[in-house]
């Protein structure tokens, strides 16, 4: 009796042990690299580059938190101009996108007709074409039609980029609703439109917010599009000026740190605030039940 | 009326996205494959014309391209392995059930928040020779005596362009595999522990196979983003050949090179990859699960 519940309390400490050490492990190698980079923005320039053995800096800076944050800097003006860029065209991508794949998902899992098959297939294979496959016709596109540095535009490239995703996830998440439900709307008299929104409509909204953190994040990241498409100060997001500053002639690697986390903290923000919702949007979306 | 009108309901529902997906991504791959079949470079802007499949053969003859594609198959191989690997790991491990899941999750999720860019930035103050994390921690063990270079050979910076590009895409495989294991039924696990099987059955019967069509969307997505690496290859190691893939090679080809023709068939070889890998993520995302 003694032994049996020797062995129990061994196993459930062996338990603890593994679980502790999983942990240990996840949060070193997910938050380490963030660590570090905070730890360098915070570091004063002359001492990064010494010797040193230690990792922590002997002084703490905030200098350079202080210098981005602020619009009159040169270099604050940039960065704080880009996130407001990202800002935009995240909105911009969001009202048209949302709408959209809503529509297209919609339609497809929920409608019969001739193609269907066909048309969802061609949407999800674009999703193996890489942005360099389109973007000088699209370059052209743009200066024909004079859409450079057009925020409109250029998020509409975005939505192109990740139509196929949502869209997916969307109608894989509509078509677990029995067909009955929307036949006995329509029996009592709604057209295709309310039952849409009186039905479809609030059973759905883990899947359209799930969705609008992908758009969300997908926008905020953009680098490839915009270098070509949207040079100009007045578009170009902060993925790109974050870039610069690791490639202007005098590099300054405090700086560029802080410029990361910085541009990191509004999707890291997001993500923390729409993940409740991820998980329940993508255990009916992601696989046909 | 009525019936054509419901015949055409469908298509006029359709308009937006095929408005949407003709003008920005059906014309212009047409437009690069157009492109593609010309002599078309801007040092001679006034001798374009059409010169057939010469552009896809002197790639397939010329070194680099072979180069580069051992590369993209390198990037793409260790991503996939990585990513499915880790990400159905740390699924399980934020399965269980503690006070803090929800912050686990949480900071789970962190890089996938990341772009691309920044993701190597913050990677590259990792492994950098002077500044890097990595070196002092070597140098301070006493295990190297001067810094080393960790982005100056082809293998190891291939290896770590992997593990960065992999460290962005786990936490959505992870999520996708977490939502998967959230699925299963927990009346399965109950019935299965009254039939007498033990963890290592239960898992290898039950856990596995139902979460096996989560993993496989976890493998296409991570692949499509393995092919399509660019940032993070730019951040690191800069605009350079080192550890070019067909990506980073088809933009110097276009960009530095100004060899418009070339740079299309380039992108074309890249979808025609793409697509052999495609034709299983269409067959994977119109499985259907049982339970």
């Amino acid at each position: 009796m003694l032994k049996i519940q020797h062995e129990r309390i061994l196993t459930k400490v062996r338990k603890k042990v593994g679980y502790l050490t999983a942990l240990l492990i996840f949060l070193l190698l997910t938050l380490g690299p963030f660590l570090w980079t905070f730890i360098l923005s915070v570091t004063p320039e002359y001492a990064m580059l010494e010797k040193t053995p230690g990792l922590l800096p002997e002084t703490v800076t905030f200098d350079n938190y202080r210098e981005l944050l602020t619009a009159d800097t040169p270099r604050g003006g940039l960065l704080i101009t880009g996130i407001g860029n990202a800002i935009k065209a995240v909105c911009a991508a969001l009202t048209l996108g949302i709408p959209v794949s809503m529509l297209t998902a919609y339609t497809l899992s929920r409608m019969e007709f001739c193609g269907r098959r066909l048309i969802r297939n061609l949407l999800l294979i674009t999703m193996v074409i890489p942005v360099m496959a389109t973007i000088i016709p699209l370059y052209r596109l743009f200066v024909a039609r004079q859409w450079l540095n057009d925020v409109f535009w250029l998020s509409m490239v975005y939505v192109s980029s990740y139509l196929p995703l949502t869209t997916w996830l969307m109608s894989n998440y509509f078509a677990t609703f029995p067909k009955e439900l929307e036949e006995a709307a329509r029996i009592d008299g709604c057209g295709l439109l309310s039952s849409f929104l009186r039905i479809i409509l609030p059973a759905s909204y883990p899947i359209i917010l799930s969705a609008a953190l992908i758009m969300f994040l997908n926008t905020w990241s953009q680098f490839q599009i915009p270098l070509i498409l949207a040079s100009s100060l007045e578009t170009k997001p902060v993925a790109i000026v974050v870039s610069e500053f690791m490639t202007k002639d005098s590099i300054q690697y405090g700086l560029t740190a802080a410029a990361g986390i910085i541009a990191v903290f509004p999707p890291a923000l997001a993500a923390l605030v729409f993940r409740r919702f991820l998980i329940s949007g993508m255990m009916n979306g992601s696989v046909k039940g | 009326m009525n019936i054509l009108r419901k015949k055409l309901l469908p298509y006029l529902l359709l308009t937006p996205m095929i408005l949407v997906m003709g003008v920005l991504v059906f014309y212009p791959i047409t437009a690069t494959f157009s492109y593609s079949l010309k002599r078309w470079k801007l040092t001679s802007p006034g001798d374009i014309h059409f010169i057939g499949l010469q552009n896809y053969s002197s790639i397939l003859e010329s070194d680099s391209f072979w180069y580069s594609f051992q590369n993209t198959l390198f990037i793409l191989t260790a991503v996939v392995l990585l990513t499915s690997v880790v990400g159905f790991l740390t699924s399980i491990f934020l399965h269980i059930e503690v006070k803090w899941s929800g912050i686990l999750l949480a900071i789970a999720m962190l890089p996938w928040a990341l772009p691309p860019y920044v993701n190597g930035i913050l990677w590259k103050f990792v492994f950098s020779s002077g500044y890097g994390f990595l070196n002092k921690v070597v140098i301070g063990l006493g295990l190297a005596g001067q810094p080393v270079e960790w982005l100056n050979s082809r293998r190891a910076l291939l290896l770590i362009v992997s593990l960065v590009v992999s460290w962005r895409s786990i936490p959505f495989t992870a999520l996708v595999c977490l939502a998967g294991r959230q699925s299963i039924p927990g009346g399965l696990y109950e019935a299965a522990r009254i039939d007498g099987g033990n963890r290592y059955t239960i898992f290898r019967r039950i856990t596995l196979p139902l979460m096996l069509p989560f993993v496989a969307i976890g493998i296409t997505s991570a692949s499509v983003t393995a092919i399509n690496v660019f940032d993070e290859i730019i951040a690191l190691s800069g605009y350079n050949d080192l550890g070019a893939n067909l990506l980073v090679e088809s933009y110097l080809t276009t960009f530095s090179f100004l060899d418009f023709g070339k740079g299309s068939a380039l992108t074309y070889l890249v979808i025609l990859f793409g697509t052999v890998l495609g034709g299983f993520y269409l067959r994977s995302m119109n499985k259907e699960v049982d339970y």
